[in-house]
This record gives structure tokens, sequence and C-alpha cells, in this order.
């Protein structure tokens, strides 16, 4: 800094200090600075919602490539063959190799795509699958409940029928969760179409959703975002 | 006591009125500068952090709290990894519950209790409600026993002088070994074991002795003098089982059937049961009790009086006489008195009464207690005699002792026993055990007597094993495994099978289906009914059968009066009041835990009376040296109420020293001063001042409350018969600055509320623990105790009442109490703590930034402050006991007491599920609720007039703790009963 002017002795002796560009580069670091002020928060924003941080649409690397969209879409397994305690439990449980082997015995049974499943049961190893969807640790959350109450599951993990490689289909970030437990009735079913991967809320949702709710015994949404609820 | 105690100006504030009616401590009474300052700040450990820096220096704090505090939320999010079976196993559902029913192990003996598992992992024990012994209650032990399964201390490996080995290569020793004592049919083998009630135990020693006749055997029991009691009187030794439901009054001398030890769950559930059925009958059932030192006993005594140890035979032996058609017993000293009362009340009830005498009792107290009763007809009508659980037949440690100076030891197999450790100071135990030339140990941990063993063989823990157990009134349970074992123990059966040369498989399973099949029984017959006993935890028909008894002989003579030498104090010798005998002393949840009467955590203490420390110039943490027989030790004076003049107990359990152990270099060795021949009690030691001070950690003022001076006391206590001393049900609501429940709809659901009795809750601390097991709560270490950052969610204050010689004593379990008006919630910036709809005081981790302005907004001071990282330095083994419902808290969070919100959750979903329907009452059980042993909570729906909690409150001894602060708790207290004339007495 300059200090004070008149501490310095006057005359045309002093050589000039700064170009007269030097306002010009003052003046454009303040702008930058103020700018950095808003754009670092969006930047950050935006990086933390991006798929690339919240893995959304992203299929990892599995120790076989199994597919979604060949079991559950095109041959209609049922979900609840392989996750059966969906209905029961918290947990809609990662089906064990025995599952798998109970028709992989029978078909398909020199594939090499199938040999990690093979050896798993020959030797009594398990498979280890790449965790999709993952909660933070205080957040409680029961599929049992869910289910049975007229979310299906494709409202949360998007048409995994149509998914070649599984991929997370949302971000369970709290607020996911909050626009449905605020209001419910946006996203009820009918029990017969809780399995329906392609189900989308029909046109009169607006009437059939409230209907739905009293018939599931839904509490409202006052009910449904106490922070009791999910976390614990 | 920060100080001496002033006695006579501490007896003239509580005659005088000035001080509190309810104290927790002489500093209290004294209301001395120090205490008031604790009270001033509440939470002392806040206040010391804040004074410390200037206004400058906070703001830079508050700065730097601000930039930091965001970066607390980073990290990683889990694993992010998947691994299901390869093959379900049937019945495991990832992530439901399952429970096996087993039995808990106390010093030996079995209780009933219900493991729950989750993922194959156990993480909780519960009571087995239907076990006809422990009827559903649990004890500290069992509670904490679920730590002792992933205690990194735990032996894990068989060693063989002191290094690493295989169980095969002790097999590959064993072989010529055995053989060699099998040629000399067992001459020079002895055997240590602890008291032996397991059948399958004992028909393992049957066939021991079949293969070594001359093989002998020992058991280091503490349960010798009871019944050598019994057998002075009776001619044989027997177990007395007081049936308290006849009883009309009970009087016990130094009895201990309420305190830690074996009979502690089942004898509390029947005394309490009983006090409830006869105050329903409109009366009291009294409890006078006389001991040298207070325990949970006395302190729940109506009528409680300080007596020395050598003066209990002189009370018995006066009753005795009465009750021969004598005069009454009388005197002018208070203890006098005691028996005059005590008599008067015994002398009512002949037939109906109790006189019941404890572990610690001597001998012929126990003898003259016996008597007692059959004199007064009490024996056969309130008194029930069964044979002892434990196998007789067995010598002593003593004798062993005698045995190896004789040279009569050439090997030595110690079963499940730390003599090295717990055998009395003047055996020398662990000198002695160096001239037995093999010596082999077996234990759950490599402890004193492993390090001092030829060969260590790690035994598997109960949780992990097959076994049978009994109780003390006989019950036979069953323990089996609730998860594969974690390392490469074996069960006492089996190392004993293996030892004896057994032939035909020495696998514990296969031990206890031998012990257990019937002669001539095939196959389904038994496998049905082991599978049912299994599946029920006990054998329905194992009970023992009560025994007539006629009393032989005549009374033991009073000893020749010994005169006490001048100044000389006597000792007692008492388990520990939260380890026992020290055995799991490598469990932080018990070290951590206050001892139910002197609250000081991590340590023992020199108890002493406040006579004592004034005659003595004692104040609490002064080390003193206690000096007997030419052995001494040095411990912290600590100032009991209630305490006998001239007694000081020493409690067990302490001065463990096992290298790199948790409970290494913790208190003293009290051991060391215990004689042989009596080894509760020693005359004639010596007390002398080391001039050193060292504070214990205590958690005795922690969430001091304030004594309501207007008469809204914290303690209430009810006459039988008396006028209410509850809060009146018809009073209008007081105004309040609370907005009213905001809808109608707020009350549909259900209300959740609890009830405590305050009568029959014993200050047994089972709550205590089972809150820590159930909800992952962290030990915080001695210094941060002392701090006032103990963490339980559950506390349970200790009050004295009266003259600090011989005070009346009442406990109160303080969780938080969900206040409908709560003060907590408005003080909160961030909203982490509000109520949901069925009335929980909600706590939201996740929010909370830390202010701990709801601590101080609490009046209860229930709240507790994660101030470091408890949770995450615990051993990776530890974390797996951790329950996966309930969050772990980190650093800077608030947490308290959620009524068991998982629990609730859980039975709030099943409800959701079938469409709502109403939660039954009973469904859901909180953590403390379950634990507890004498069913003093009731928890459930307040809004359902049907349920039990609702009943509770009903109950005119219902009363609200601060009740005129206008919180509206949720929590409530039902009055403890009073005998007349001493309610509200002052000294």
């Amino acid at each position: 800094m300059n200090g004070n002017a008149d501490d310095r002795p006057s005359g045309f002796g002093t050589a000039q200090l700064f170009s007269p560009g030097a306002d010009a580069i003052y003046r454009l670091v303040l702008m930058t600075l103020a700018s950095c002020l808003v754009a670092l928060p969006v930047l950050a924003a935006g990086i933390v919602r991006s798929n690339y941080v919240t893995g959304v649409g992203i299929a990892p690397s599995q120790p076989l490539p199994f597919s979604h969209k060949h079991h559950a879409g095109e041959l209609g397994i049922d979900c609840r063959y392989c996750h059966t305690s969906v209905e029961k439990e918290a947990s809609a449980g990662i089906p064990p190799t025995h599952t798998c082997m109970t028709c992989h015995s029978q078909i398909w049974t020199g594939s090499d795509m199938l040999k990690p499943v093979r050896d798993s049961y020959t030797e009594d190893k398990p498979l280890v699958w790449k965790r999709l969807n993952k909660l933070p640790g205080y957040v409680y959350f029961n599929h049992s409940v869910h289910v049975t109450k007229g979310v299906g599951c494709s409202s949360c993990h998007g048409d995994v029928t149509s998914m070649q490689m599984t991929y997370r289909a949302n971000a369970f970030e709290m607020q996911f969760c909050l626009d449905c437990h605020r209001a419910p009735e946006k996203n009820l079913r009918p029990p017969a179409e809780i399995w329906n991967m392609e189900w989308k809320p029909p046109a009169d949702q607006a009437s059939l959703g409230p209907t739905l709710a009293a018939r599931y015994h839904v509490r409202g949404g006052e009910r449904l975002t106490e922070c009791g609820i999910c976390h614990r | 006591m920060t100080g001496t105690p002033d006695l006579p100006a501490l007896r003239a504030r509580l005659q005088g009125g000035d001080g509190p009616r309810f104290w927790r401590s002489l500093d209290a009474v004294a209301d001395s500068d120090e205490f008031r300052a604790y009270l001033a700040v509440e939470f002392p450990a806040a206040s010391r952090l804040a004074a410390q820096p200037g206004r400058r220096g906070f703001l830079k704090l508050m700065a730097a709290s601000f930039a930091l505090g965001g970066l607390t939320a980073c990290g990683a999010d889990g694993r992010d990894y998947e691994v299901p079976y390869v093959n379900e196993p049937e019945r495991i559902v990832p992530g439901a519950p399952l429970s096996y029913a087993s039995s808990a192990l106390f010093d030996g003996f079995g209780n009933g209790i219900l493991v729950t598992t989750r993922n194959g992992r156990p993480l909780k024990v519960e009571g087995n409600p239907d076990h006809p012994w422990s009827r559903g209650g649990t004890d500290v032990l069992a509670q904490a026993s679920i730590l002792g399964l992933y205690d990194p201390f735990r032996s894990q490996a068989v060693q063989h002088l002191g290094r690493p080995a295989s169980w095969a290569a002790f097999n590959g020793a064993m072989a010529a070994q055995t053989a060699a004592w099998r040629a000399a049919s067992g001459r020079g083998v002895a055997l240590l074991t602890g008291p032996v009630t397991s059948p399958t135990l004992a028909a393992g020693l049957a066939r021991w002795r079949e293969a070594y006749p001359e093989a002998r055997w020992f058991t280091n029991s503490t349960r010798d003098g009871l019944l050598e009691g019994a057998r002075r009187a009776y001619g044989r030794p027997v177990e007395t089982l007081p049936d308290f439901g006849r009883a009309r009054a009970i009087v016990s001398l130094d009895g201990d059937f309420l305190d830690l030890g074996p009979g502690q769950v089942g004898l509390s559930r029947r005394w309490s049961d009983a006090r409830r059925a006869a105050l329903a009958e409109g009366r009291l059932l009294p409890l006078y009790s006389a001991a040298p030192t207070p325990g949970l006993t006395s302190a729940k005594a109506d009528d409680a009086v300080p007596v020395p140890a050598g003066r209990l035979e002189e009370l018995a032996r006066a009753m005795l006489a009465a009750a021969g058609g004598g005069a009454a017993p009388a005197g002018d000293d208070p203890a006098g008195r005691w028996a005059g009362r005590a008599w008067a009340a015994l002398g009512q009830a002949r037939g109906a009464g109790i006189v019941t005498a404890g572990l610690a009792a001597s001998p012929d107290l126990h003898a003259l207690v016996h008597r007692l009763n059959g004199a007064l007809g009490n024996t056969g009508a309130t008194l029930h005699h069964v044979a002892p659980a434990a196998e007789a037949g067995a010598g002593s440690l003593a004798d062993l002792a005698g045995a190896i100076d004789r040279g009569e030891v050439q090997a030595l197999i110690v079963l499940g026993a730390n003599p090295v450790y717990d055998a009395p100071g003047a055996l020398r135990f662990a000198a002695r055990m160096e001239r037995v030339p093999l010596k082999i140990h077996a234990g759950l941990y490599y402890d004193e007597t492993g390090a001092h063993a030829d060969w260590h063989l790690p035994l598997a823990h109960p949780l992990e094993s097959w076994g049978d157990v009994r109780s003390l009134d006989g019950t036979v349970g069953l323990i089996q495994p609730t998860v594969a074992p974690f390392y490469n123990g074996h069960t006492p059966p089996e190392v004993l099978a293996f030892l004896a040369g057994a032939d035909e498989g020495t696998d514990a399973l296969g031990l206890l289906k031998r012990r257990w099949r019937r002669e001539g029984e095939d196959d389904a017959a038994f496998d049905g009914r082991f599978a049912e006993a299994l599946r029920k935890g006990f054998f329905a028909d194992g009970a023992a059968p009560a025994e007539a008894v006629t009393l032989t002989g005549v009374p033991p003579t009073p000893p020749a009066p010994v005169p006490a030498p001048a100044g000389g104090i006597e000792l007692a010798f008492r388990p520990d009041g939260t380890l026992y005998d020290g055995t799991h002393a490598d469990l932080a949840w018990l070290q951590e835990l206050p001892k139910p009467l002197i609250k000081v955590v991590w340590e023992n203490v020199v108890a002493v009376s406040p006579a004592l420390a004034a005659r003595e110039g004692l104040a609490n943490g002064d080390l003193v040296r206690i000096e007997a027989e030419g052995r001494s030790l040095t411990g912290p004076a600590w100032i009991l109420p209630g305490q006998a003049e001239t007694t000081v107990t020493l409690s067990l359990g302490y001065g463990r020293d096992v290298p790199d152990h948790l409970s290494r270099g913790l208190g003293y060795d009290a051991g060391l001063l215990r004689p042989v021949d009596t080894p509760w009690h020693l005359a004639g030691a010596r007390l002398v001042r080391t001039g050193e001070t060292r504070m214990p950690a205590t958690t005795q003022h922690l969430g001091a409350l304030p004594d309501d001076a207007e008469g809204r006391a914290i303690i209430r206590r009810q006459v039988v018969g008396a006028a209410p001393v509850g809060d009146p049900t018809d009073a209008a609501p007081a105004p309040s600055f609370y907005p009213p429940p905001d809808s109608q709809d707020r009350w549909t659901a259900a209300q959740w509320g609890m009830a405590i009795d305050l009568d029959t809750c014993t200050g047994c601390n089972a709550c205590v623990t089972a809150c820590q097991a159930e909800n992952n709560i962290p030990v915080v270490g001695r210094e941060e105790v002392a701090r006032g950052r103990w963490l339980g969610w559950i506390r349970i204050d200790r009050y004295y009442e009266g003259d600090p010689e011989a005070p009346a004593t009442h406990f109160q379990p303080v969780p938080c109490m969900h206040c409908e008006a709560a003060p907590c919630e408005l003080g909160c910036p961030v909203e982490a703590t509000l109520h949901d709809s069925e009335g929980l005081n909600l706590q939201v981790y996740n929010r909370c930034v830390g202010t701990r302005t709801c601590q101080s907004y609490c009046p209860y001071k229930v709240r507790r402050f994660n101030y470091l990282d408890y949770s995450g330095g615990m051993p990776p083994v530890t974390q797996q006991q951790r329950n996966p419902e309930v969050s772990v808290r980190a650093r800077g969070v608030m947490e308290k007491c959620t009524y068991c919100i998982q629990r609730i959750a859980t039975a709030r979903i099943d409800s959701a599920k079938d469409a709502h329907a109403p939660i039954p009452d009973g469904t859901v059980e909180t953590a403390c609720q379950g634990a507890c042993p004498t069913r003093a909570i009731s928890f459930g729906n307040v809004a359902d007039p049907q349920s039990e909690v609702s009943a509770a409150k009903r109950d005119p001894r219902n009363y609200s703790l601060l009740g005129h602060l206008n919180t509206k708790p949720r929590t409530t207290y039902l009055a403890g009963l009073a005998p007349a004339g001493r309610e509200g007495k002052r000294p």
C-alpha cells in the first residue's frame, strides 16, 4: 500500500508506482472475486448433486453381469422370487447363491458368464456385489411397510426391468424421501401394481391417491414427516 | 465429602430443618461452597470450558467451530458392498431378530435369559419370563455378558509356559500324562473348580473320579459359610429359600437377598411381588435390617440400623432367647432399640416371619438364624429348604493349600477358577502353586492363575457353547450357543472329559445329551424332550423338591469375649457392587457402572462411617492404609452413611494384575487382607492416614436436582393407609406458556409413557446396563466421568434421609421424562429436539450441532453430550455388539433416553402393516423395563386406560418429579412406602 500521501515528499521526481492499466486489473480481480462468491457455491452444489457424486445412472461393474432386464423384464421373474423378505422385513434381501442355482444348475450350466456363481456355490464363498443403494447410518428404512402400504418398487428403484446392468435410479437424499412423505397420495398404487415396474401415476391419481391413502390407512403428511419416523 | 465431616453441625442442620430432607452426600447437607458451585453450573464440564478463555478467546473458538463444523460431516458413508449367503440358513432372515433361550452364569449359578441375535450376532440379553427361578429379570452381569462375548481381552489360544501353543500340542503332551495318572489311580492329581451346579459337569466329575479314584477335588466357593451354618443347625447342608408371599415381617441380619449375587434376580422378584401383594391388602410387608455395611437389602429396609459384624450374633441370640420365652430384646443404643422393634414384628408374625442372613454372615450366625426361624415356627411355613444346587464333596481352597504343603499334589488342574487372584492373601496361593510340578489352567481369560500355570487353555464363553446350569432353587437351565465360537475355546465338561481320558467323544453337545438321556429312552422321545427344553431354556421338572429339616444339636455357644484393641477397626469384605468377585473386571460396562450406594466408578474405595471419618479426620479421597495381620493395602477413603461406626468395608474384585488388560491397576486387592477361616470379616485392623489424596471419579452429584423447600419433594413417601401423597388427578391443568396439543388427531396415536415404582426399585442397576447394551452407549473412561461426562441414559439417583449415621436410603431411576411441555425443545436453535405425535421427545442426531442449550434447559438433567468421539475408538470386535437398530452417535452430538424408539418403531411398523391395529399392551417393552428383576418399570400407551402403565399412573402414589415446573412429564413415579410414623420424620 502507498500509505498516507502526506507522509511522502511531494515533487515530480517520484516515479509513477502504478501503470495506467492497474485500475483495470484491480477491478477485474474484484469482479472475479465477487462472481466467485456466487459461482463457487453454485458449482459446489452442482457437483454434489451431479450423477458423478450421487452415482445415479452409473452401473458399476459387478462380479458377474447380472441383468435385471433379462430376468425380471424378459423372463418375468417376480421381484420376490429373489428379494424374499421385502414384504416382511426392513431389508428386501439379496438372494443367496442358492437362489441363482435353483435355475442355473439346470440351464446355462456351462456358461462362462456364470462361472462366478458356480464357483461360489461349490467353494461355499459368497458373491460380493457392489452396493448400489445406500442410506446414511442414522436413517432407518423399512421395505415391508412401504410395499404393503402402496409404494411400489419402481417409485424408488426406477424401472429395473429396463436395466441391462443395474444402476441407482435415484439419489436417496432426504429431499427424495420427504417429497413422498409430505404427500404420499401422489405415489400410492393399488396392491396389484406394487411390483409393476412400468407403473406411472394414472391421470386420475389426484382422486385415486387419497382413496388409496384411506384404504391403506396411510397417515397424513404431518405424521410421516416427523423426525422419529426415519431417524432414531 | 470434600472436607472432613463436622458431624454435630451436620446433625444440627438436619434436625433443625435447615438442611435438605433428601440428600445425596454430606456435602449436600453441609451445603458447602463447592457443592453450591456444582449445583449452580449444573454440568461442571461445560462451565470449566467456557470460563477459561476470555471474550476474544471465546469468539475465536466460536469462529473456528463454525468454520470447521461443517467438515465433521465429511467422511466415508459406510460399506459399499453386499455379501449375501451362499445358502441361507433356515430361520435366519437378514436384519430380523431371532431369540434363543439360554442361561446366564453367576458364580456358577444360573438365571434364565433370552439372547436376541441379528444377522447371526448375539446383541442383547433379555430375561426369560418363563424361567421358574428368575421369572424374566436379569442382573448387571447377565446384561454385561454380551460384552464379555465380544471382549478382546478374552483368552484366544492355548498357551504353554506363556507362549502360544495349540490344542494339538496340549493333547500330545497330555497323552503320556493321563496314562501315568491312570496308572497311579490319580494319586497326586488335584482338580480345582468353582461351584459345580452343572449336572453335565457333575456327571463328568463322577467319570473323572472313576478314572482317577485317588484324585482329589477342591472348589473355590463363596457360599461355604452359608451351607456350614445350615449344617450346624440341621446336621446337613441345605439351601434356604424364603417364601416372601406368606411373610408378614422380614428381619435381615446382614442379609443380602436383594444384593448382587446368584439369588438376586429370583429373590428380588419374589420380594417385590410380596411387597405389592401386601400393599394391595392394605398393609406393609416390613423389612428390618441390621448390617455392618449398607447394601441394597439394608437400603430397601424400612428400618435399618448399622451394627458391627461382631455384634450380630448377640442380637440373634437375644431374639432366640425371646422366642424361647425370655425377655424381649432391648437396649438403650440404636442396635438394641432396633432389635426390640424387629422382635416385636417377628413375635407378632409367628409362623409368618422370615429371618435371613447373607453370604457374609458367619456360620454361627446362620445357625442361630435357622434356630430362630425354627423357634418362631417359620421353618417350613415361610422358609423352605432344598438340597444345595452345587455339588458337595469338594475340599476347600485351604485344604488344597494344605495338600500342596504336604507335597501331595503333583498335578493341579484349575478349571474355570482364578485362585491366584481370589484366594485369601494369607494363603499366598501363587507361591504355593509354584511348588506344584504340573499346573493346568482353563479359563475364559489368561488371568493371574493362567500366568502361573504351565498350560493355559481357553474356555468358551457361555453364549457360544452348550451346557447346563442349576439355579439356586435347583431349576436346570440349558445353555445353547447363539453364535459359532469366536476363538478356540472349549467348555469345562469338555476339558474335564478329555483329561479323564474319555473315549466316547468329548464334544459339549454330546456330553450334554448323554447326561440328560434317561435310561432306556428312545431317540425320538429324548429328542422331543430335549428340543422342548431347549426351546424353553430349562427342564420343566428341574426344581429341587422341598426337604423337611429338623434342628439338631444345641445352639452355638457365644465365643469368649475378646477385648477389642483400642482404636482398632473391624474390616468387612464384600463382593463389589458391580463387579462382584472381579471375574468380569475387564468389562468396561461394569467398571463404569456407578456402584449402587457409593456411586464411584472404575475403582473400589475404603468405605468408612461418617463418625470414623470425623474421628480420624478423613475426607473423601484421602488415601488410607489398612493394616492387618502384618499385611496392608492402600485405597481412597469414602464416607458412607449407614456404615457401622468402626467397620471399614473393603470390596473385592479390584487390584487385578493381568498385563495389558483393562482391569489392571484399578483399585486395590482386598483379598490381600482376607483371613482364611473368616473370609468376610476381620477384627482388629488398623487404619492409617497416608496424608495423600486421590479423588475417585464419582457420579454422586451428577444431575443434582434442587431440593424444593416448599415440600414438593423429589422423593415422596407413602404411609400405607394414610392420605395419598401422589399428585391429585382431578386438579385443573396449570396455565402454560406452551401451546396445547395442536389438534385432536395428535391424540389418536399411541401415547407413550412410563411409571417407575420407587418402592420396588432396589437400585440394582440392571436397567442402566441394559440401556447401555440396547442403545450403543459407549464408555467414556474415568477421567471423563470425573469431568461430569458420564454418558448413561438412565441414572439411578441415590438419596439419603435422616441421620448420617443410620439414614433411610432411596433410589430413583431417572431417564428422560419426555415432558409434554419440554423446556429443552424451546432451547434448540436447529430444532434437533422436538416432539412427535406419540408424545416422544425426539433427539435428531443428524440435526444436532451441539450447542448444549437443551442440556442446560433440562430441569431433570438427563441429556448427555458427546464431548469426544467415544464410540470411534472401540475395538472392532466390540463394535460387533452394537445394535444396528440404533444410531451410533458421533462427537459433538447430544443424546438421551428415547424410550427405546427402535422398539416402538418395530411395533408401529407391524401395526401399520396390519391396518394400524392398536398395538397391544406389553408389545413394546423398553430395555430398562425388560431388564428390571422387580418389574418396577411399567411402560406403554397412557391414552389407553386398560394399559398397565395407565393403571400404574392411577395409583394414588403416582407423582411427577418437579411437577410444579409444569413440564408435564410422561415419566412419573410411584412413591415408595414408609412405615407409619417414619414418613417425613426428621432424625
